[in-house]
């Protein structure tokens, strides 16, 4: 009522009363706070050991120190260069292929009308998810296979090829190999998120659609796509972070001599270059190269977005 | 209500937070490692891990329990699972965690550097069976190896009396028997007779049991892929060094990639795949496919060292298809060069079972192994119990009945009533009775009981009396013998070792192709695979870490030599 009541009670409050204010709040998330610092900022400490010849048995603060010497061990190998090239190529291949899959299924999914049958297959659809990747690699061995494979029974079958091809020999094939066995594992899971944000959608919007003569590719173009816009760049701009987390165990269990130029990924070459020499320098070296990029490239998504209008991490 | 809620999620989440902390560093595993435990009766507990893979077998089968009777002590083996042995035991160091013994296997080095084994030489000569698993000269050998210390005590290089084997265990080019039958016998010694025959017999013999049969399979998946690429040094009349050619008289230690054997060789093959003869997986078939081939018979010949495929053999045997499990042969390409594939069991002085440091009972571990060496025991771990196991006749030689020996092939059997201390320190050849064989399968009278048919045919047309008669022995034997297991001590602080891993990369992308192209692409291929090698490999000082380790290896044996002389 009082005009100078008002200026009054609304007095800044600062940030130790706010805190209080929210006490039960802060205590419940604490714990992970907690766990977070422990478990993944503490651990930073190892960093040092990059810049020292690192021997197990002896403390971290005895070891002896090279500098920059690890680093450009890393950068002046071909091999390292060309690991990164291929980390991200099937990261890229990965994004791409998982992005356009998981929404493609999750339209479709949402056009279904009943419900019965859209509940049976989105179950079915993410039990991929669950298998880990040794079987799923056992699975693409089989079926990828010269003699007994279903590809190349089908592709011979339908007259498209005369000799079976051996698709993992071939260079060539191989991250579209990884990308493929990416979708066919992931697919069902990724739809999910997208699912549920479809469902957030206003059904007004699809109703006025309709009176106005939309069909239902128009609806899903006009309504549907911008709908979940705010999910799919968050998603983006988590999955860039990623790009040089392209993985380990696909490539590790489908690579073999043949095509290795193609398919080690930098996880591979820190266990063959780092752990498996003993030489825990070098593979913190590419770790920390590792993370630096990650980190500039999430900076840099996240700026873009928030530059286009769009959703923002920070 | 709120209110409640809020302070339920409050005080569950602390509780989470300190469950965590509270523990503290005994929250770990239930099976401490590195601490002695004991059984309700006493019996004191050992753990063991050893870095290869195994077959763990439960503690309460029958042998176990006679044998931790006998001891008053056992060891629980836990085995390698999924890893190799450098990442596993690469954990271990960098946790600083160990079970109370180890064998390192290729970690050895490493375990070294961080100090992870107690050293065992002050204690060896208190325990008179481990001491009487080797000679003065090669425990001093041993020592010369470690800078002066035992480590390890290694487990497979212990021969008493005589060499009794009977199976042929190493490398050679195998064949089927039915193959050989087919052929009525003949002699092979070159690759093309090799060859040959397999061709002719699968021209006649398309498919085995419905599916096309495989003329020749190779092993390529990963560390298992130097059946690829050492077959060179063999054909052209060397042991097996592993890392390199030794040139007896120089001392001289070469790479074997860039000699003209090995281009002849894998011309060859390359010939051979060209005809449809090699299998065109060859070199994207992980190793549990290439047992899966193996196992259903056909395939009818390798290159290969016969451990990697024996899983395969005994499911040949125990379908019952006997013709089809293989033979043997020393082949070399030049029929005046004298082969010498097989290996005279040698001292491996950088490995075998060690003593952690997280082991406080050392003394009692100690004892626990010099009774599991004491002869009473040793015929426990290796016939079994007299009455259920073996009998013994008049003369006082031990042999088994019928069914005791269809026990031992049933593996369902074996695994309920055996015992898994086969990586624990043991010795092969002859009980002191000077009758008895210490292995069940190298007694001569044994041995031929449990022949089949076809293996019988097999020996007698080649006179032979065991498998092991196929293949020449590899002679003289030389004292830096065998030098790859210098090879597996490099880390990658030194340039040896990053030449190492070089190789083995410029090998893995060049030889396929080469198989792979055909003989028309042959020539530029190799000269495209040479350039690539001489580039990227720094071979030179790999070949000279070896070659300084081969004239070490000398000079030790003779310093030992006259040191025992003079004592």
């Amino acid at each position: 009522m009082d005009a100078t009541k008002d200026v009054t009670v609304k007095k800044k409050k600062t940030l130790a009363t706010r805190m209080w204010q929210q006490k039960e709040l802060i205590l419940i998330a604490l714990p992970f706070v907690v766990y977070i610092l422990v478990f993944n900022y503490a651990p930073l400490m190892g960093w040092l050991m990059a810049f020292q010849r690192y021997r197990p048995g002896l403390g971290l603060w005895e070891q002896e120190w090279v500098g920059l010497e690890n680093f450009k061990m890393l950068f002046s190998d071909a091999s390292f260069i060309r690991v990164i090239r291929n980390t991200i190529s099937m990261s890229l291949i990965n994004l791409s292929l998982g992005f356009f899959f998981s929404i493609a299924f999750a339209v479709m999914l949402n056009e279904l009308k009943n419900r019965h049958v859209k509940k049976i297959i989105q179950t079915v659809s993410y039990l991929p998810h669950f298998l880990s990747w040794i079987i799923v690699t056992g699975i693409v061995l089989d079926v990828l296979s010269t003699e007994t494979g279903v590809i190349n029974q089908l592709l011979m079958a339908l007259n498209v090829i005369e000799q079976p091809i051996n698709f993992l020999a071939d260079p060539k094939y191989f991250w579209w190999i990884v990308g493929f066995s990416n979708v066919w594992k992931s697919t069902g899971w990724g739809s999910i998120i997208y699912l549920s944000s479809m469902s957030s959608i206003n059904e007004e919007l699809y109703e006025a659609a309709e009176m106005d003569g939309a069909n239902r590719l128009r609806k899903i173009w006009h309504i549907t796509l911008p709908g979940i816009k705010p999910t799919i760049f968050i998603l983006l701009l988590i999955n860039i972070g990623n790009i040089m987390n392209a993985g380990f165990e696909v490539q590790y269990l489908l690579g073999n001599g043949l095509v290795q130029e193609v398919s080690q990924t930098i996880d591979i070459y820190v266990l063959r270059y780092g752990i498996s020499l003993g030489n825990y320098s070098l593979a913190t070296a590419a770790g920390i190269f590792n993370s630096v990029i990650s980190v500039v490239l999430i900076t840099l998504a996240n700026k873009f977005s928030k530059a286009a209008g769009e959703e923002s991490l920070f | 209500m709120k209110k409640i809620v809020k302070w339920s999620l409050t005080a569950l989440s602390c509780a989470a937070l300190l469950a965590g902390c509270g523990g503290g560093n005994g929250n770990g595993s239930e099976s401490d490692q590195g601490q002695a435990k004991t059984d309700a009766d006493g019996t004191r507990v050992y753990s063991a891990f050893m870095g290869v893979a195994g077959k763990e077998l439960p503690e309460d089968n029958r042998i176990n329990v006679a044998l931790a009777d006998l001891v008053g002590a056992r060891a629980e083996v836990t085995w390698l699972t999924g890893q190799t042995a450098k990442e596993r035991i690469g954990v271990m160091i960098a946790g600083g965690e160990y079970p109370d013994m180890m064998d390192a296997s290729d970690a050895y080095s490493q375990m070294v550097d961080a100090g992870g084994f107690v050293p065992l030489e002050d204690y060896i000569d208190d325990y008179p069976n481990i001491k009487a698993l080797y000679t003065d000269l090669e425990w001093e050998k041993i020592k010369a190896a470690n800078d002066g210390h035992i480590y390890a005590i290694p487990q497979f290089s212990s021969v008493k009396g005589e060499n009794m084997e009977t199976n042929y265990g190493q490398q050679a080019f195998w064949i089927q028997k039915r193959v050989l039958q087919w052929a009525n016998y003949p002699q092979i010694t070159t690759v093309d007779e090799y060859f040959d025959l397999i061709n002719a017999y699968a021209a006649e013999h398309p498919e085995t049991d419905g599916q096309p049969t495989i003329g020749f399979e190779i092993l390529t998946d990963d560390w298992r892929y130097f059946t690829l690429e050492n077959p060179p040094a063999f054909l052209a009349g060397y042991p097996n060094d592993g890392a390199a050619i030794v040139n007896p008289d120089t001392l001289e230690a070469k790479v074997y990639d860039t000699i003209p054997e090995a281009k002849a060789y894998f011309q060859k093959l390359s010939e051979q795949y060209d005809k449809g003869t090699v299998d065109p997986e060859a070199f994207t078939a992980k190793y549990d496919q290439y047992i899966a081939k193996l196992s259903s018979g056909r395939v009818l010949g390798m290159v290969d060292q016969y451990w990697q495929f024996e899983q395969a053999v005994n499911s040949l045997k125990s379908q019952g298809k006997d013709e089809m499990t293989y033979v043997p042969f020393g082949l070399v390409l030049d029929p005046s060069v004298q082969p010498q594939y097989k290996e005279v069991p040698s001292l491996n002085t950088n490995g075998g079972l060690g003593i952690t440091i997280s082991n406080d009972d050392v003394e009692g571990t100690l004892e626990f192994l010099d009774g599991i060496l004491s002869e009473e025991a040793m015929i426990l771990r290796t016939w079994g119990e007299e009455g259920i196991d073996y009998e013994i006749d008049e003369n006082g030689k031990f042999y088994r009945t019928e069914e005791q020996r269809a026990n031992w092939i049933n593996t369902d059997w074996v695994d309920t009533n055996a015992i898994d201390y086969g990586y624990l320190p043991a010795y092969k050849g002859m009980y002191s009775d000077g009758i008895n064989s210490v292995l069940p399968h190298e007694q001569l009278s044994e041995f031929q009981k449990n022949l089949v048919d076809i293996d019988r045919e097999v020996l007698a047309a080649y006179g032979h009396e065991k498998w092991s008669d196929f293949m020449a022995v590899q002679d003289p034997v030389t004292p830096w013998f065998p030098i790859y297991t210098e090879r597996d001590s490099w880390t990658s602080s030194d340039p040896a070792g990053i030449a190492k891993q070089k190789m083995t990369e410029v090998k893995m992308k060049w030889l396929p192709k080469l198989v792979m192209d055909g003989p028309e692409k042959f020539e530029a291929n190799w000269e495209a695979y040479m350039a690539d090698y001489e580039k990227n490999v720094d071979y030179k000082v790999y070949e000279e870490k070896l070659t300084e380790e081969v004239k070490r290896r000398v000079e030790v044996e003779e310093e030992i030599l006259e040191k025992l002389g003079q004592e």
